[in-house]
């Protein structure tokens, strides 16, 4: 009897320490403080619109997560977002005129052709990272001006318009049961990762390559095709939210997904991923990406100025990477270099 | 091929990959010229020299921190908030003292230097003593600096600088050299030495090649990575006061690219990736190497977008290049 209170109690103690506790704590206390600061944060349509939204960045978090767990990082996720945008809504604008009775097929070709661009760019980063070893920094960095170069000189910064009003009702107006319809599409494909990351053998080959390259490397795993699934997962996420988001804005935009690149890994980071790979739990990702989607509007409820949010989230970012260096270098103890 | 002669074979690669960037330079340059025969005039090499200035003097900065096994993503924003804050100084100070233009200069250029020395504080304190890590300390600094510029300016350019300030760093010439070339000479003058003859600078190659040793040997890494971003910091503030001189006014917008132009310039120039190599001349071509590809390009009328897509081709490019010199050596 007194034994499993013991057990318990120690189990609630290590659960009060650990970074789950924490980022949840941070989560509901920035949700108190926003909702005593502005009784309107605590609307039903707000909450509705706080699910809405954290669904796109949820999304590439979890893509980037995905990258930071190898060892990696993706810089170009927000020109991905950007070129699956113009993709989709050309492709789809182009079937939808010449065959106005067959939207099915429009969407469908639409869709396809926008994941499969964004997944072109993912396989070539993990292509040049793999194969030439270089650094993920520079290779991302320079796709990135690439694929945002092409989409905004395919657009002329111009939005698309007209594509079927279907794609936007679907993927961003329906309810059900109270909440977005594209809420469950999240959570189903957040679960798929799940799955992925958790109990196939290239998932937990990610955590291995990340925790030690070299040791998954001698111990037989092919690393330099599960680094290339790696960042191909990575652009494909980054080119569902793209999609999503076009439909949401009813059009296909070039200039989408600049925030995106550091919203993302900010958001990855808040949710414990480590720098450098090996860590990462897709459930604590999602909640991290929640933190700063209620960040960014409760302060739009505030009415301070969007700029002054990026501020804010490139604190949180280093303030969560330093307290969780201090948080580690009190339990190691001594000094580490890396 | 060469390889298999042997140790010179070796050499004679090494000097293949070492004269491989002032032939490309030079080709690149030829064509351009043939392209349109105003980028060969003397006025447009003037003005090459003058733009590249800047951009040389920024890889060097970042080939600092690169030298230490670390990169500065946040270079770009911090030149556009220290150029939004030192013209509100400068603007407002004149407000209340219109004949005063020397003293408002001089207070706009410390202003400048200490929000540089601020933000290479915080950026060297979070990475050496805090031990996070480069690359997530410098992109929040990147969000940080973006917010700051575009809220303290609204959005919009700041206006009302003194002539003179234009004049003294960027129209002027001394000995028939463009300020801003003097500027850039002086520059790397300093950091040749500091990087060659002092222990501070040697130090930064030690740590960069091998912090563990470093920290064996008996060197305070925590300090000197300290100091290798409080450098870069502030040589990012000189090129942000020098490019808000040429200007003539403040442009929270400034900094857009050259983020990403000065990694480029330092990484096609030589400088690795992996820490522990660099050399002032690697920045000097490097710099004039992209100044050309983007001179020749605007002069050319390339469409903008269509000139980050080859900035993002020639990265990559000099990653590869990069790649294989590290294969040979």
């Amino acid at each position: 009897m007194s034994k499993k209170v013991i057990v318990h109690s120690i189990k609630f103690q290590k659960f009060i320490s650990s970074e789950l506790f924490a980022i949840t704590a941070f989560l509901v206390g920035i949700s108190i403080f926003f909702g005593m600061y502005e009784p309107k944060f605590l609307n039903v349509t707000n909450w509705y619109n706080i699910f809405r939204s954290s669904c796109y960045l949820i999304l590439v978090a979890s893509g980037q997560m995905v990258a930071l767990i190898i060892g990696g990082f993706d810089l170009s996720v927000g020109s991905v977002m950007a070129l699956t945008s113009f993709t989709t809504a050309t492709i789809m604008v182009k079937i939808y005129n010449s065959l106005p009775n067959l939207v099915v097929l429009s969407l469908a070709g639409g869709m396809i052709t926008g994941i499969l661009s964004g997944m072109a760019v993912g396989f070539v980063n993990g292509l040049c990272i793999a194969i030439l070893n270089v650094s993920p920094f520079i290779v991302t960095l320079g796709t990135m001006s690439l694929v945002s170069g092409i989409a905004l000189y395919a657009t002329t910064g111009i939005p698309i318009y007209g594509m079927p009003n279907i794609f936007n009702r679907i993927l961003s107006t329906e309810r059900l049961f109270m909440l977005p319809a594209l809420f469950y599409l999240t959570a189903g494909i957040i679960a798929l990762i799940w799955v992925f990351l958790r109990l196939t053998k290239t998932g937990r080959y990610f955590y291995a390559i990340g925790g030690n390259i070299h040791a998954a490397h001698v111990s037989g795993i092919s690393v330099k095709y599960i680094i290339i699934i790696a960042y191909t997962l990575c652009s494909l996420m980054a080119s569902l939210s793209g999609i999503f988001l076009t439909a949401r804005l009813n059009s296909g935009e070039a200039t989408m997904g600049a925030p995106f690149m550091l919203n993302s890994i900010a958001a990855a980071v808040l949710g414990g991923v480590r720098i450098g790979g090996g860590v990462g739990h897709i459930e604590w990702v999602v909640i991290g990406a929640l933190i700063i989607t209620v960040l960014s509007n409760g302060m739009n409820l505030m009415r301070i100025e969007s700029k002054i949010q990026t501020i804010f989230v490139g604190l949180l970012l280093i303030g969560a990477v330093a307290l969780e260096r201090l948080r580690r270098r009190g339990i190691y103890g001594g000094t580490d270099h890396q | 091929m060469i390889k298999q002669i042997g140790l010179s074979g070796v050499k004679v690669n090494i000097l293949i990959m070492n004269s491989l960037l002032p032939i490309t330079l030079v080709l690149i340059y030829t064509g351009f010229a043939i392209a349109e025969p105003k980028f060969a005039s003397l006025e447009n090499l003037y003005n090459i020299l003058r733009q590249s200035s800047y951009l040389i003097m920024l890889a060097t900065a970042q080939m600092i921190v690169l030298i230490t096994r670390g990169f500065d993503l946040s270079v770009g924003s911090v030149i556009s908030m220290i150029s939004v804050s030192i013209s509100l100084v400068m603007v407002r100070f004149l407000q209340q003292n219109p004949y005063a233009v020397v003293w408002a200069i001089g207070l706009g250029c410390l202003m400048g230097l200490i929000v540089g020395l601020a933000v290479g504080s915080f950026n060297g304190a979070c990475i050496s003593f805090l031990g996070v890590n480069p690359f997530v300390t410098t992109l929040g600094m990147l969000g940080i600096g973006e917010g700051f510029a575009t809220t303290l300016s609204g959005g919009f350019p700041i206006s009302g600088l003194p002539n003179i300030l234009t004049y003294i760093l960027s129209k002027s010439y001394v000995l028939g050299i463009p300020a801003p070339v003097i500027l850039c000479m002086a520059v790397l003058t300093v950091i040749y030495f500091i990087l060659n003859h002092t222990i501070l600078g040697r130090s930064f190659y030690i740590i960069g090649s091998n912090r563990k040793a470093a920290y064996v040997a008996g060197l305070s890494t925590r300090f000197n990575l300290f100091f290798a971003y409080v450098l870069c910091s502030l040589i990012t503030a000189i090129v942000a006061i020098s490019l808000t001189a040429r200007l003539g006014s403040g442009e929270p917008a400034l900094g857009g690219g050259l983020m990403m132009q000065s990694l480029m310039a330092a990484i096609i120039g030589g400088v690795s990736l992996n820490g522990g190599q660099g050399h002032i001349l690697h920045c000097v071509i490097g710099g004039l190497f992209v100044t050309v590809l983007s001179n020749g390009m605007n002069m050319t009328n390339v469409d903008s977008y269509i000139q980050m897509i080859v900035l993002g081709i020639a990265l990559i490019a000099a990653v590869f290049v990069d790649g294989y010199r590290r294969r040979i050596r």
